[in-house]
């Protein structure tokens, strides 16, 4: 009984634990982070970790390291991420990180990890060097142990039972060995390509890559697309890595480059059909088979600049490669998007925008001003502002068009029943002011749709209709 | 209208101008001073590559550059008041971000200041009337009881302040009209002993944060914007060391409460300009402190952006305020970073730049 009591107590704890990791400061997170790392396998300290890993992607803290950690270290770049909103190319699910580590475990040398294990143990966290020390012996191995748990007979039955004869699973296995082995290299080249994401290539970045490339198709030629599929994973658009990859030496892999090439492009555009198949006309779904939620409209056009900045690009290298069979998919790609925004930026400005906007009240009293209800209509106008640099690449010049004119009626008209009304709150200085801000905030609106020179003209009717520069 | 683009070097504070927090990102954190004739007018760094900056009569702004709505009304608020000083051109500020025009975060940021200047206001008064007791022997326990908002304490104040008049010999109307002095001059300082640190001092205790991080910064990314952002610090320690030493005199000075009140014509003088001194030394940098805080939760190319925008703004000392050249030190480091240190653009095409007013109104949502 008294064990049952203190297991109930543990699980009532925790969950508490986990809305407060949310709100104490980011050195107090880190210190409660390592604290729970000590008891990470109990099955409550799990769920606590999956519960706080928006503030663990957030804060990244050096997290303990374990041999686990270490051998996802080589494609941790392009494992999928946890929200789902980015799917880096040639993506490795998340799912297949404990298969690999069986295997490893089961096929690899165990001596050797072992010793490895305690080597880790003895790491303090950050130190990056020491852990990439510990895998330059681990990743081979581990490649090893998994190509051999693939390719030998004897090995097979391991296989079977940790994949369940998955076959994409173990594609993915595969691919995670692809990784291991150039796990150096990849190494470097991630130090070369900082920040993440990397906003564009500079000339020194392309070099690195050179250099990253012919050192690994010196190793194996069928190796260079993985460390490319690393390179391009690094960007805030990876498309961008096609523009430069014709002119790159791949060395030894010369010979190798048009079909890497041709890999890769379809790659990119199979990337974005994926990624643009989770939009609809609501939001984004953070996966295949998940409804699309309901998102803002500002993180809305965050991600159709992605998009189409990802797709402009490669057109661009399409059409230069006279590449034709791309084109209807890209274009497809754009429909996407062109419907998301549609559908969560244009569609809804109505309810988003003017609706902030008060309408008088019969007793010739202000409304209160709600100062969330405008915030919200801000950033959606904002939202509205930035459609403008996308209605080019998606076609929405008319509908862009169409619903900036309404908002424009719509808030002129509501800001002037505000204004008619102004004489009847001017009596009272409360009201005045109120009534003052609300008529201050619709002209914040109007100035973020329509621009100041618009905004201008409401300017001088209210400051003529309040008095307050009045000449004396 | 325009007198074309001059060298810009001020010798004084009022040279350099008052640092106006406008959201349009090319006027922002430009600078108001008297110009010919007592007129009000401002200097706006560089419209091009240029080193000069361009002296703009200050009514005639609004047709030279197209304004959000926040610096329309400011401006025009401005005008009215005829504001020139920092503590005009806060005050002026707080009011236009007050209305919303700056945003509703800039509006409740903005109310929170003005409450707390009156927090600290009465707060000062409070410190300065027991310290004038204590300074004439007549400490008393019953009124702290009491409290000085209650009607009981008030009653007690007024006798034991008459009594103090009395012992200081003069009247107790005077000494009442000097302690508003006193206290209208220092609250945006502080007292020493003051349980909440005033405006001013917390500016200053920003700065110093603000030096250290730069210097982090700057020892710790690998940017072309490093040698800037070290320079941004030194600019940052030259003025904490000044601010220090003005602060510890104004304490010093405020602290010995009876001699102030007994050589008065003199002493409110020197306290009144090192009050304003520290405002002059402090003005303009709220904006980059906050500015650099808010950069905090971004990316190293970000923050290598924000190190150059702040650059651009940097409140460099005039030439009687320091032995060091600051104004030919900022030139050689916008020559030797060229390639960084951008000069606004958007003034060519007349497009509001809606990321940048955003960041700006970001930083006056946090900053008052």
């Amino acid at each position: 009984m008294t064990g049952g009591a203190e297991k109930k107590g543990q699980v009532d704890r925790l969950p508490g634990l986990e809305t407060r990791l949310f709100d104490i400061p980011e050195d107090k997170f880190i210190e409660v982070v390592r604290l729970l790392e000590r008891v990470r396998d109990h099955p409550d300290v799990r769920q606590t970790f999956a519960a706080i890993r928006p503030r663990l992607v957030q804060v990244r803290p050096n997290r303990r390291p374990t041999l686990k950690r270490v051998l996802c270290m080589p494609f941790e770049d392009v494992l999928e991420s946890f929200s789902g909103v980015d799917v880096p190319l040639g993506r490795i699910e998340r799912r297949v990180i404990d298969p690999v580590w069986k295997l490893v475990t089961e096929c690899g040398d165990t001596a050797l990890i072992d010793q490895l294990d305690r080597q880790v143990q003895e790491t303090a966290p950050g130190n990056l060097n020491a852990l990439r020390n510990i895998g330059r012996r681990l990743w081979p191995m581990a490649a090893q142990a998994i190509r051999g748990a693939v390719e030998q007979d004897g090995a097979r039955h391991a296989l079977w039972r940790v994949l369940h004869g998955d076959e994409d699973l173990q594609r993915q296995v595969l691919d995670v060995a692809a990784f291991l082995e150039i796990g150096l290299t990849v190494e470097s080249l991630k130090d070369a390509l900082v920040p993440k994401p990397l906003p564009a290539f500079e000339d020194e970045h392309v070099g690195v890559i050179e250099q990253a490339v012919q050192a690994v198709a010196r190793q194996s030629t069928g190796l260079v697309y993985y460390l490319l599929l690393v390179a391009a994973s690094r960007m805030a658009n990876p498309a961008d890595l096609l523009t430069v990859l014709n002119d790159l030496d791949f060395g030894k892999a010369r010979c190798e480059q048009p079909v890497i090439f041709a890999q890769l492009s379809g790659l990119v555009v199979t990337n974005l059909e994926e990624r643009s198949a989770r939009l609809d006309g609501n939001g984004y779904s953070a996966g295949p088979g998940v409804a699309a939620a309901a998102i803002a409209p500002e993180e809305a056009i965050a991600i159709a600049e992605r998009l189409v900045a990802s797709v402009n690009t490669t057109s661009a290298v399409m059409d230069f490669l006279a590449e034709p069979v791309y084109r209807e998919r890209l274009e497809a790609v754009k429909t996407a998007v062109r419907t998301m925004v549609t559908g969560t930026v244009l569609d809804t400005a109505s309810g988003g925008i003017l609706t902030a906007v008060a309408a008088p009240a019969g007793n010739g009293r202000p409304a209160a001003v709600d100062e969330d209800a405008q915030a919200a209509a801000e950033d959606h106008a904002r939202a509205l502002r930035r459609c403008e640099g996308l209605a080019d690449a998606l076609g929405l010049h008319e509908p862009l068009k169409t619903a900036m004119t309404s908002m424009e009626k719509g808030l002129m008209a509501r800001a002037h029943a505000l204004l008619a009304q102004y004489p009847k709150a001017a009596g009272d200085p409360d009201d005045a002011e109120t009534a003052e801000i609300n008529l201050f905030y619709a002209l914040r609106l109007l100035e973020l749709v329509a621009g100041p020179a618009k905004a201008d003209q409401l300017r001088t009717a209210i400051m003529a209709a309040t008095g307050e520069f009045a000449e004396e | 209208m325009l007198k074309g683009a001059i060298e810009y070097a001020p010798s004084t504070f009022e040279e350099r101008g008052a640092a106006v927090a406008f959201t349009t990102p090319l006027l922002s954190q430009t600078r108001v001073r008297r110009g010919e004739r007592s007129k009000l007018e401002v200097l706006i760094p560089s419209l091009s590559q240029g080193m000069g900056i361009y002296v703009v009569a200050w009514k005639a702004v609004p047709d030279m550059v197209s304004m959000t709505m926040h610096d329309r009304y400011l401006h025009d608020l401005i005008v009215k008041e005829d504001a020139c000083s920092p503590h005009e051109i806060r005050r002026a500020t707080l009011k236009a971000a007050r209305r919303g025009l700056a945003g509703p975060q800039a509006a409740q940021a903005a109310r929170r200041a003005l409450e707390e200047d009156e927090e600290q206001s009465t707060l000062t008064h409070y410190l300065l009337i027991l310290a004038i007791l204590k300074a004439v022997g007549l400490e008393s326990p019953e009124m702290l009881k009491a409290g000085i908002d209650t009607d009981e304490g008030q009653r007690l104040t007024r006798q034991l302040m008459t009594r103090a008049a009395e012992s200081l010999k003069m009247d107790a109307t005077l000494l009442y009209s000097r302690l508003a002095d006193i206290a209208a001059v220092t609250a945006p300082v502080g007292l020493a002993r003051s349980p909440r640190p005033g405006r001013l001092t917390r500016g200053l205790n920003d700065l110093k944060a603000f030096r250290d991080s730069m210097t982090g910064w700057a020892n710790d990314v690998p940017s072309d914007a490093a040698p800037v952002a070290q320079f941004c610090a030194e600019v940052a320690q030259h003025t904490i060391a000044i601010g220090d030493k003005v602060l510890g005199d104004f304490h010093r000075r405020v602290e010995a409460i009876g001699p102030l009140m007994r050589d008065w014509d003199s002493e409110i003088v020197r306290v009144r300009a090192q009050a304003g001194r520290m405002a002059w030394l402090l003005d303009g940098w709220s904006h980059i402190t906050g500015a650099w805080e808010v950069a905090q939760a971004e990316d190293h190319h970000q923050q290598a952006a924000t190190v150059n925008d702040l650059f651009r703004i940097l409140p460099l000392l005039p030439r009687k305020e320091s032995s060091r050249d600051f104004v030919e030190d900022a030139k050689q480091v916008k020559l030797a970073h060229r390639r960084s240190v951008r000069m606004l653009e958007d003034w060519r095409t007349g497009q509001m730049d809606i990321d940048a007013i955003r960041r700006i109104e970001a930083v006056k949502a946090r900053v008052p």
